[in-house]
């Protein structure tokens, strides 16, 4: 009794002390959860998203993506043009803009970030994103001349990308290697304050800030004083961190806890008009049985991406029928999709037409050889399940599926092999283009692309389409690439995620935008509910 | 006990167990375990006259179901009926356990026999299975899973390799004791070779250590087997396992408890019988805890 009242007496001193604190803190900071961290904040030198999502809200991009994630808007340049022969960019730049340490943000930045990043003995990442560059000069304090040696029709859409986000380039010098570890100096609405690397990231509020992007409700400054990401690396854990408020939001909720967390008044969901991360399994068409086209439908029309949406994903995601979304910049609505339905009896037909006979044990057979596959996946949980639903699919219709599922340390050694018939795998995209350029290019083989897809035709359309000045020249060239690889079914897609935010309603709601699967963009508009 | 004559002298070398299964009897615990363990090795036996579902057979539209109805113990997360699952998933595990005990005892019986009865390899062999035993079994079983690959055959050595040194340890401490007895020196001095006497003599003076000792591993395998599955270094898909219709069942434990819980409640009861079994024959087979 007597430990029970000193224990309560305690309790109510320090509930006493924490009230103010906490509704201050609850004001002014908001937590975001997150599984994974980067492995650095240098936008030249990193690809993971977990930088994507610091790196949107600490810096910016010359150009950005409005929320249909087509449409190129102003971000640092308030304008630009383009020469007629598609060569020559002209940015001119906002004159209002500093970054965080109070600096004014100049074309000497804009010179200076892209020079380090395509700087020969620089070990920068995607430099490819840049397109061929012959110079990169400023015209003025405030007008860039970006030349390229022969046109790139998705320039603008990659400078949307957190690679572009421009950096404060004596900064970088002078941190050598410590740059986006120990410090990093943008001109977005948070100010990079601390990291400690696989715990937080914490961010301020950069108080200058009022140049945010049109579509963005709240053009600045920020909404909240302090903003922390938070590692909290399993996702049950994550999960009830949510719950309990440890956490105001996160992206990172699997799909099976989302009916779970729905439940609860205090959380709600929030989706962007538009994300683009498509699963799909990959053929590869020099493999004995997958040359036969019919084969490779017949796989395509069994396996029944709507179950796997529904029940895998939990409705989290949408059946595919395309290798990428309908939404996204240059699909062409004009292709044959019949192949990517789900009709087993019509797979059946196909199988028989080629050939292939009901064997022993279910196996269908040719020539003595039973109809068998070999599967190459990743392990973890939602994978498994999907190549297990693939695997129980293609039984029924008499193919034998050996999976052979590998953790993600080994699986991109093993795809790089020619070994296997099929493989799983997920992909983000900007648009149709971006692709089409990583997977179905004859140059990518063998990996990324893993199907051995080696068409002169798409070759040379993608080629046109990245060559092309204006955007229906793009868009006819691609188109006809895109109905090419279709046609030929190399893969079967399967869903496309939906990116969900939980969100406690200690946020007003907010829209999220798809941008890289980067949800919460610069985290203008999060802003705390009073 | 009837026919014991003449022959019965000529062997007497061997252990004789007079009545073993008939104190066996007496002990109800043990008997119980007895009796469960063969109910599920039958089970498990005879898997595919006892369950009208194919154990392959995937409907994500009849995922996750509660048990109750058609489904006895409800359906996994692709469908499939969940009982069906678990008596091929514990033929599967039997199969683990058995042929990692029997793969463990041919090399550590070996190694065990071997360093008893030529005194100078005893130093080397014994140090090496003491390397060997240092390590946690699970991490020798996960270094030797990743080493050999994904599958069965993989998978059973591993099992077998991680079960050795254990055996070898005390096949050795009662092939020492052997060695002492009288007869066996008896044996060499009327010429026996080596061969006869380690298989004749020694092996056979060992035997019943080395099968109560394997009783008690064979437990311990399949709990290596089943952990081994739940961190996916087990079988590949879709073959059923228990230890990965457990580790499969754990993102659904709100959602749908029943298919981890009954998965793992199905190693608890047979590594739970095992261990009872093997304790009871430890005793009936000690001469010195004999009533």
């Amino acid at each position: 009794m007597d430990s029970f009242g000193s224990r309560a007496a305690s309790l109510a001193f320090a509930l006493l002390l924490a009230a103010p604190a906490a509704a201050l803190a609850q004001e002014s900071t908001l937590t975001a959860l997150r599984t994974s961290d980067a492995d650095r904040y240098d936008p030249q030198r990193t690809t993971t998203l977990a930088a994507a999502e610091v790196l949107y809200m600490v810096g910016e991009t010359l150009v950005t993506l409005d929320r249909d994630l087509k449409t190129v808007r102003p971000g640092l340049a308030e304008r630009w043009e383009v020469s007629p022969d598609g060569r020559t960019y002209t940015f001119h730049l906002r004159r209002d803009v500093s970054f965080c340490d109070g600096k004014p943000f100049t074309a000497a930045a804009v010179v200076g970030t892209v020079e380090r990043w395509l700087n020969p003995d620089f070990a920068g990442v995607s430099k490819w994103k840049a397109g061929k560059v012959e110079s990169i000069k400023a015209l003025d304090d405030h007008t860039v001349e970006y030349r390229l040696k022969e046109p790139y029709s998705e320039l603008l859409y990659q400078m949307t990308q957190f690679n572009f986000v421009i950096i404060d380039p004596e900064q970088a010098a002078a941190l050598k290697d410590n740059f986006g570890i120990s410090a990093f100096n943008g001109t977005g609405p948070f100010c990079f304050r601390s990291w400690k690397p696989r715990t937080e990231t914490v961010l301020t509020r950069h108080e200058a800030y009022r140049w945010g992007p049109a579509f963005m409700e709240n053009a600045g400054p920020a909404g909240v004083a302090r903003f922390v990401w938070k590692i909290v690396p399993e996702a049950a854990t994550l999960v009830a961190a949510l719950q309990t408020g440890e956490g105001d939001l996160s992206y990172s909720v699997p799909a099976w806890a989302i009916a779970e967390v729905q439940a609860n008044p205090k959380i709600r969901l929030l989706n962007p008009d538009v994300a683009f991360r498509t699963h799909y399994v990959g053929m590869k068409i020099t493999r004995p049985h997958l040359a036969d086209k019919r084969i490779r439908e017949a796989i395509s029309l069994a396996i029944d991406e709507g179950a796997i949406a529904d029940a895998i994903f939990f409705g989290e995601a949408e059946a595919a029928n395309a290798y990428f979304s309908k939404a996204t910049l240059d699909f062409n609505p004009g292709m044959k999709l019949g192949a990517f339905r789900y009709d087993p009896a019509r797979a059946k037909a196909l199988l028989d037409e080629a050939g292939w006979v009901a064997g022993p044990k279910g196996v269908r057979m040719k020539d003595g050889k039973p109809l068998s596959l070999n599967f190459y996946g990743f392990t973890g949980d939602t994978n498994r399940q999907m190549a297990e639903a693939i695997q129980g699919d293609l039984r029924k219709i008499g193919v034998d599926l050996k999976v052979e599922l590998y953790d993600a340390t080994i699986v991109w050694g093993k795809l790089r092999t020619q070994d296997f018939d099929l493989y799983q795998m997920n992909y983000p995209y900007l648009s149709a283009g971006e692709a089409m350029n990583l997977y179905f290019l004859s140059s990518n083989m063998p990996t990324p692309n893993r199907m051995n897809w080696n068409d002169p035709d798409t070759d040379r359309l993608i080629e046109e389409g990245n060559r092309a000045t204006s955007p229906e020249a793009r868009y006819s060239a691609f188109a006809q690439a895109e109905a090419i690889v279709h046609e030929a079914v190399l893969w079967k897609p399967l869903v496309n995620e939906k990116l969900t935010v939980v969100s406690r309603t200690t946020l007003k709601p907010f829209k999220p935008h798809g941008i890289s699967g980067a949800a919460l963009y610069n985290g203008l508009d999060l802003i705390p509910a009073k | 006990m009837s026919a014991q004559g003449p022959a019965s002298t000529v062997t007497a070398a061997r252990p004789s167990r007079p009545g073993m299964f008939q104190r066996l009897r007496s002990d109800k615990v043990a008997l119980a375990a007895l009796i469960l363990l063969l109910v599920i090795v039958a089970a498990a036996v005879f898997a595919p006259l006892l369950t009208p579902f194919d154990p392959y057979h995937t409907n994500l539209r009849l995922r996750l179901r509660p048990p109750g109805g058609a489904h006895l113990l409800g359906t996994d997360s692709q469908g499939r009926d969940l009982l069906t699952r678990l008596l091929y998933g514990t033929r599967t595990t039997l199969v683990l356990g058995f042929a990692g005990v029997a793969i463990g005892t041919l090399i550590g019986g070996t190694i065990g026999l071997l360093a008893a009865f030529y005194r100078r390899l005893e130093g080397p062999l014994m140090r090496i299975v003491d390397v060997l035993l240092s390590f946690p079994s699970i991490l020798f079983g996960l270094a030797l899973a990743a080493m050999l690959g994904i599958g069965m055959d993989s998978l059973v050595i591993a099992l077998g390799l991680s079960a050795s040194p254990r055996i070898a340890r005390v096949t050795r401490a009662t092939a020492a004791t052997v060695m002492q007895a009288e007869y066996m020196e008896a044996g060499r001095v009327i010429g026996l070779s080596d061969a006869t006497l380690i298989h004749r003599y020694l092996l056979r003076n060992c035997a019943a250590s080395i099968v109560v000792y394997c009783t008690l591993q064979f437990g311990e395998t399949i709990l290596l087997a089943a952990a081994l599955g739940f961190l996916g270094l087990g079988l590949q898909p879709p073959i059923a396992e228990l230890g990965s219709i457990a580790a499969e069942g754990r993102s659904f434990i709100f959602l749908a408890p029943h298919v981890s819980t009954a998965a793992s409640l199905l190693i608890f009861v047979i590594v739970l019988s095992c261990n009872v079994l093997g304790d009871a024959f430890r005793d009936l087979t000690d001469p010195k805890l004999r009533r």
